[in-house]
């Protein structure tokens, strides 16, 4: 029947509009109840006079019976026996993959499909012709072309049922084609890891909020000094997860000093020794490997000794006997049966006593952190872009044809800021170069471009980028960029140059006008005046140069 | 003596080996019928007559089934196999329990799909298209010539459920004998080469042809006037050529 014929019954038959019964349709088509004839590989539904057919129920996805892969190699290996080369690149794929995994099988999945084949023949034509179709469009619907969406990826194929009580019912349910065996153990495992996810969920930093605020995100260490291993009140989080296992309390350094305690009270404090002193056997070094084990041997396990623990004669034999030739795990049985005796007894008895008790009850349980005020801090990588870009501009404005023979061509200031540099210093000048420029040839020409270059430096808040590269030398450059200072002033002496005058005379006013061009940021520590002065070249250049002319 | 008794052993082995390649061919073959069959159920092609045959197909089945588990069990489990036997009997094996998996499923799928689609009410039988039964295939299952079927279409209600039944207890059979074969022989699937290529050649290039033409009708119908049109035309044009050829060879040895 043609497309507008079905969905012109379906509104009828169910009293809906034409809308609602095309998407009914369509969703019909997408799942497979109904294939297209012409265009199978587009599973819509299409208001014209194109026709569908219905899919017989052997194919119907209703029962999600599982879609197998062995099912799905014959099928492809019949085609390909039909015709050579009549697989589509998806199909192609599939095949290759599949002959590689399931190798083993081929053999079968060839003599399947040729079987097939020839039980095919024996229909009548358009039997044949019906039944290829009908194969065709149940693999279009379950192992679909790429690119096209598939009906399957959710509802029935959806692994989470809304209706589903116990996840564990739902895996049963999925799983009833395995055997019996595989089943239980299913069931079993997948029980289990319910009970795990359901005790430790809201001790999940990822799934619920931990108290009193997660330092990665609000940048508050709170919560790591407050679970630090050897506090001496721990969380009620902390406290609580000791009660979950045996293993839990153990692994927990301050949960064992708890127990380590109890155990005192107790009178039992050798078990826990020795199943300290166990496993500072395993996982300890090499070379010291023989005396601890004969130290726990002296103290322990020997007749008479001072802290003898309790163990049977089996294991004890056996541990006497591997103490001979020892090894890292040669305590294993005896710790094995420790650690068991531990858990049974002690550990039942230590969440009853009033040890336990106390630091329940002394157990602090943080406020949750309000983190509105959270400090804004600069982003490094911004930070690291303001000084590349402030580094490419000073690199810019540097005129090549300022070069005088006391100066060194600095292709970029990357030297200028950097730390590793100031031992070399002396060599390479970078900060007599700038302090030069001025002083060479042309004072007025390099004011100049420097004044404008400056003068765009401050509108971009260029002093900020000063002070980085400021901020990177102040451990280091207060009292070197001093002794800077004084070479090139002598060097500037000599040459004939007053800038020096300029500068000491300058130096005041261009503090203040570079002091208000410096933005306050609470990373860039307070610079010594004398560095400031130096960096701020262009500033104080671009201040009263006349008076510099003048001087000369 | 030894190398006597040996050839002996050899030869015993080499039938064995024949004849069980011979039982999972035929049961391949009847899995692959089953298939066909089982694919008409509750369609409009379903029938009493269509039960019937699977409910013999499905009998053949198990017990070639039974007879191969019995023999390449016992042959599996005797240490003093030869290995190139052995390879050849782990390949015997692999087929056989995919084959046994196969009908497995299938007979699940005609035990739901029955169970929906009862034969009392042929009305809500879907129509698929089909036409014709399967007896053709099911001929070819039992190794038949010829199904005569001249029993009477209908048959008592009761009887519904009994064959119920008795496909449930048939799946539980088979599900435990495919337990059984886990259980009893380890043969290590990962180990297990196949013989044959990858890609098989087509079985005859007459029918496949015929099929090819086929499918690209069932594809395209909209397709088909256009291209008869264009051989039509082309097919004038040719005879046009060939009459104005003749035309001007007659004229030339007329007027020459």
């Amino acid at each position: 029947s043609s497309g507008e014929d079905i969905i012109a019954w379906l509104a009828d038959r169910f009293q809906v509009d034409t809308q609602e019964a095309r998407n009914f349709v369509s969703m019909l088509v997408a799942l497979g109840y109904i294939y297209p004839l012409q265009d199978h590989r587009r599973l819509v539904i299409k208001p014209d006079a194109s026709l569908y057919r219905f899919q017989t129920p052997y194919f119907w996805p209703t029962q999600q019976w599982p879609v197998e892969d062995t099912d799905y190699a014959i099928y492809l290996a019949k085609r390909n026996i039909r015709k050579r080369g009549i697989l589509e690149l998806h199909e192609q794929e599939h095949y290759n993959r599949l002959h590689k995994w399931m190798n083993h099988k081929w053999d079968f999945v060839v003599m399947q499909a040729k079987e097939q084949y020839r039980a095919a023949k024996e229909r009548k034509k358009p039997d044949r012709v019906v039944f290829e179709c009908q194969e065709r469009a149940y693999w279009v619907v379950h192992r679909p072309p790429p690119g096209t969406v598939s009906a399957m990826d959710y509802g029935l194929d959806r692994l989470t049922d809304p209706n589903a009580d116990e996840v564990t019912g739902l895996l049963c349910c999925s799983f009833k084609h395995y055997t019996p065996l595989t089943r239980s153990l299913c069931f079993l495992c997948s029980r289990r890891l319910v009970k795990y996810c359901s005790t430790y969920k809201s001790h999940d930093p990822f799934l619920s909020n931990c108290l009193p605020s997660n330092p990665w995100l609000t940048d508050d260490a709170t919560y790591w000094s407050l679970n630090m291993p050897s506090v001496e009140i721990p969380t009620k989080m902390r406290v609580e997860r000791w009660t979950f296992s045996f293993a839990e309390l153990l692994s927990d350094p301050r949960g064992r000093d708890d127990f380590r305690l109890f155990l005192k009270k107790e009178f039992s404090g050798e078990n826990l020794a020795f199943w300290e002193g166990c496993e500072d056997l395993k996982w300890g070094e090499a070379a010291t490997m023989r005396e601890k084990a004969e130290h726990i041997y002296k103290t322990f396990l020997a007749r008479g000794a001072p802290r003898w623990i309790n163990i049977d004669g089996k294991t004890m034999e056996v541990t006497v006997k591997g103490l001979k030739h020892p090894h890292r795990y040669v305590l294993d049985p005896a710790q094995t049966h420790i650690y068991m005796l531990m858990k049974k007894d002690s550990y039942g008895r230590y969440q009853k006593s009033p040890v336990f008790k106390d630091t329940v009850k002394k157990a602090i349980c943080p406020e949750e952190h309000r983190y509105r005020h959270r400090r804004p801090s600069l982003s490094p990588i911004i930070l690291r872009q303001m000084e590349q870009e402030q580094r490419a501009k000073m690199a810019a404005n540097v005129d090549i044809t300022q070069l005088c023979r006391f100066t060194t061509p600095v292709p970029h200031l990357a030297v200028y800021s950097g730390l590793t540099d100031f031992p070399t210093a002396n060599a390479s000048p970078p900060l007599p170069f700038l302090v030069h420029t001025p002083a060479c040839p042309s004072p007025i020409s390099v004011a100049l471009e420097s004044t404008s270059a400056s003068e765009r430096r401050v509108e971009a808040g260029g002093g900020e980028g000063d002070g980085d590269p400021a901020a990177a030398r102040a451990p280091v450059g207060g009292h070197v960029s001093g002794s800077r200072v004084a070479l090139s002033l002598r060097r500037l002496l000599r040459r004939g140059c007053t800038s020096a005058s300029v500068f000491a005379s300058l130096s005041p006013k261009c503090h203040s006008a570079a002091g208000t061009s410096v933005r306050i940021q609470p990373i860039i520590p307070d610079q010594p005046k004398n560095t400031v002065n130096t960096k701020f070249v262009f500033l104080e250049i671009k201040c009263d140069i006349n008076q510099a002319v003048n001087d000369t | 003596m030894p190398l006597v008794n040996n050839k002996v052993g050899d030869d015993c082995t080499d039938e064995a080996l024949a004849d069980g390649k011979a039982l999972v061919d035929s049961l391949i073959k009847v899995v692959a019928c089953y298939r066909h069959l089982a694919s008409c159920v509750g369609g409009c092609t379903d029938s009493l007559q269509l039960r019937e045959e699977l409910r013999q197909t499905r009998e053949k089945a198990q017990m070639l089934s039974v007879a191969i588990c019995s023999h390449l069990t016992s042959h599996l489990r005797n240490k003093r196999l030869p290995e190139g036997q052995r390879k050849e009997m782990e390949l015997l094996w692999v087929a056989f329990s995919s084959s046994l998996e196969l009908l497995h499923g299938d007979m699940c799928k005609v035990f739901n799909v029955a169970e929906i689609f009862s034969l009392a009410n042929t009305d809500s039988l879907v129509q698929t298209g089909l036409q014709g039964g399967g007896s053709e295939v099911a001929a070819r299952a039992l190794s038949l010539p010829d199904l005569n079927r001249a029993q009477s279409p209908t048959l008592p209600a009761g009887l519904e459920s009994q064959e119920r039944s008795t496909m449930e207890q048939e799946i539980g059979q088979i599900e435990h004998m495919i337990d059984d074969m886990e259980m009893k022989v380890n043969v290590m699937r990962w180990m297990v080469e196949p013989h044959g290529p990858q890609y098989t050649d087509p079985l005859s290039s007459t029918d496949s042809a015929s099929l090819a033409l086929l499918s690209v009708d069932e594809e395209q119908p909209g397709r088909q006037p256009l291209c008869q049109r264009s051989q039509i035309f082309v097919l004038l044009l040719m005879f046009a050529v060939v009459l104005v050829a003749a035309t001007l060879s007659v004229c030339v040895v007329f007027f020459s």
